[in-house]
């Protein structure tokens, strides 16, 4: 479903990305893990197509990212680490106004907003201008519009970033439901949204893909659990800087 | 084309639904109002000629603040990478951008039909002058737009982007005052972009191809500069 071979991205002088490669097959869930500046924003924004890569190649649904990025957006649904709401518009507006962009066929809108407004839970908040949404509502907003064309492949950058524990229950939960049938990518600090959504881990470390592996292979050969294995894996390679 | 449809109509719920729509509406309604009693009054002709140079003169300050947000706020608030990553083309999301601006700008036009029934009822003027001057009037105020949009585009702050919509739109109007300096080539250059000897022939009754080629390559020119501008993936 997704390819990615030898990806680098610099900004300026700067290297963000270095020679990323990997595949993720159809139906995986697969979080991308790392600190905060490890890249991840960077290279989702680039499997999105919303940034070109340096070099390297990027195939999402059997599409060329750089030549062929409308028929991607068609296939994807993507949540920003920020999620992209206009405030003055209510939930209802903003996802017909979403599903009118993501091509939904104007016989379906209906359907297809009643459908996530159910899904995401935000049935009693369709007619509230979204300013007045707490975050959690937000979020849940941010996702509604990400799933609201069924994409084939949904990223998620930092879907609980902000949110209180409650809310972050809640948009966990959400998250689970909507698994089914969907290759999907999430990226994250947090070790124990991977430990609980995740079948695959990609951590990421200063730009540079430094385990690629199952989360079951992983806490059994670490023989503990996944923030033993993070915290491992950064201290070794800080003494290997020294 | 629906897509482009959908963010025009996006962009003018944007407009009523913040209060600054209404009172750039009623400021400038009121202002027009006044300079049109104003001139009337003095003139004593059943003309709008120069009904249409004040107008004219303060698009240069209303249009900017119409089109500061247009851009400068999708990229500011994070919305530009949501439209950027659905399957809308770069010229859909820039042309219903501009159409939604610009239905808003005619409807400021529209409500200032008012004067001419004002003079139809009082005097017997020129319906074609009429007519041709505000085909004139609506044509700049198309380009101005044209010029604010591109200037949005090129920044996130929006304050940034009416200060260069200004800039750019005060030295296309007032090139008139230093054509005098130059000689040449750059004299008929500056001529030629200055938006005053254009827009005066319209007001005068006079359509010529020369200032419909101008306006329309004007815009023509700055929407394509605005696609390129997000397009170009430098600034994300």
């Amino acid at each position: 479903m997704i390819i990615s071979k030898n990806v680098t991205k610099y900004f300026g002088g700067f290297q963000v990305l270095k020679d990323i490669s990997f595949e993720i097959g159809k139906g995986e869930i697969v979080g991308f893990l790392g600190q905060n500046g490890a890249g991840k924003t960077t290279l989702m924004r680039i499997l999105t197509s919303y940034l070109p890569a340096t070099s390297g190649s990027v195939i999402v649904a059997d599409n060329d990212v750089n030549k062929n990025s409308l028929a991607i957006r068609r296939k994807i649904g993507y949540l920003p680490e920020t999620p992209p709401l206009y405030s003055d518009m209510t939930t209802l507006d903003y996802l017909r106004f979403a599903a009118q962009l993501k091509d939904v066929p104007p016989k379906r809108q209906h359907v297809q907003i009643d459908k996530v407004l159910a899904e995401c839970n935000l049935k009693d908040v369709q007619n509230k201008i979204i300013a007045t949404l707490s975050k959690g509502y937000k979020q849940r907003v941010g996702i509604a519009q990400a799933i609201i064309n069924d994409p084939e492949v949904l990223i998620l950058d930092e879907p609980t970033s902000g949110l209180d524990p409650v809310q972050i229950i809640q948009v966990r939960n959400l998250i689970k439901s909507l698994e089914y049938k969907r290759t999907v990518i999430l990226s994250t600090h947090i070790l124990t949204e991977i430990q609980q959504i995740a079948q695959r881990v990609l951590i990421i470390k200063s730009g540079e893909i430094i385990i690629d592996e199952t989360l079951e292979n992983l806490l059994r050969d670490a023989g503990s659990d996944l923030e033993d294995v993070f915290l491992k894996l950064h201290s070794v390679k800080a003494e290997e800087l020294l | 084309m629906n897509k482009i449809l959908a963010i025009a109509k996006k962009e003018l719920k944007t407009y009523f639904s913040s209060p600054i729509a209404y009172i750039v509406l009623i400021i400038t309604i009121s202002i027009f109002n006044i300079f049109f009693f104003m001139i009337i009054d003095q003139n004593r002709e059943a003309t709008l000629r120069d009904v249409f140079k004040a107008m004219e003169f303060l698009f240069i300050f209303i249009i900017p603040l119409l089109t500061m947000k247009v851009f400068a706020e999708e990229k500011f608030t994070g919305t530009m990478e949501f439209l950027m990553t659905t399957p809308t083309s770069n010229t859909a999301i820039v042309l219903g951008k501009y159409l939604g601006s610009l239905i808003f700008f005619t409807l400021i036009v529209v409500l200032t039909l008012s004067y001419y029934f004002v003079i139809e009822f009082f005097g017997q003027p020129d319906r074609l002058a009429i007519f041709v001057g505000y085909a004139g009037l609506w044509l700049e105020g198309a380009l101005f737009i044209a010029i604010g949009m591109l200037a949005s585009s090129l920044t996130k702050n929006q304050i940034i982007a009416a200060m260069s919509s200004y800039v750019t739109l005060f030295l296309l109007y007032f090139s008139r005052s230093f054509i005098k300096y130059f000689s040449g080539i750059a004299e008929t250059l500056i001529r030629y972009i200055g938006t005053w000897s254009h827009a005066e022939n319209f007001f005068n009754g006079l359509i010529t191809t020369a200032d419909l080629v101008y306006y329309l390559s004007g815009i023509i020119i700055c929407i394509i500069l605005t696609r390129v501008s997000i397009e170009n993936r430098l600034w994300r």
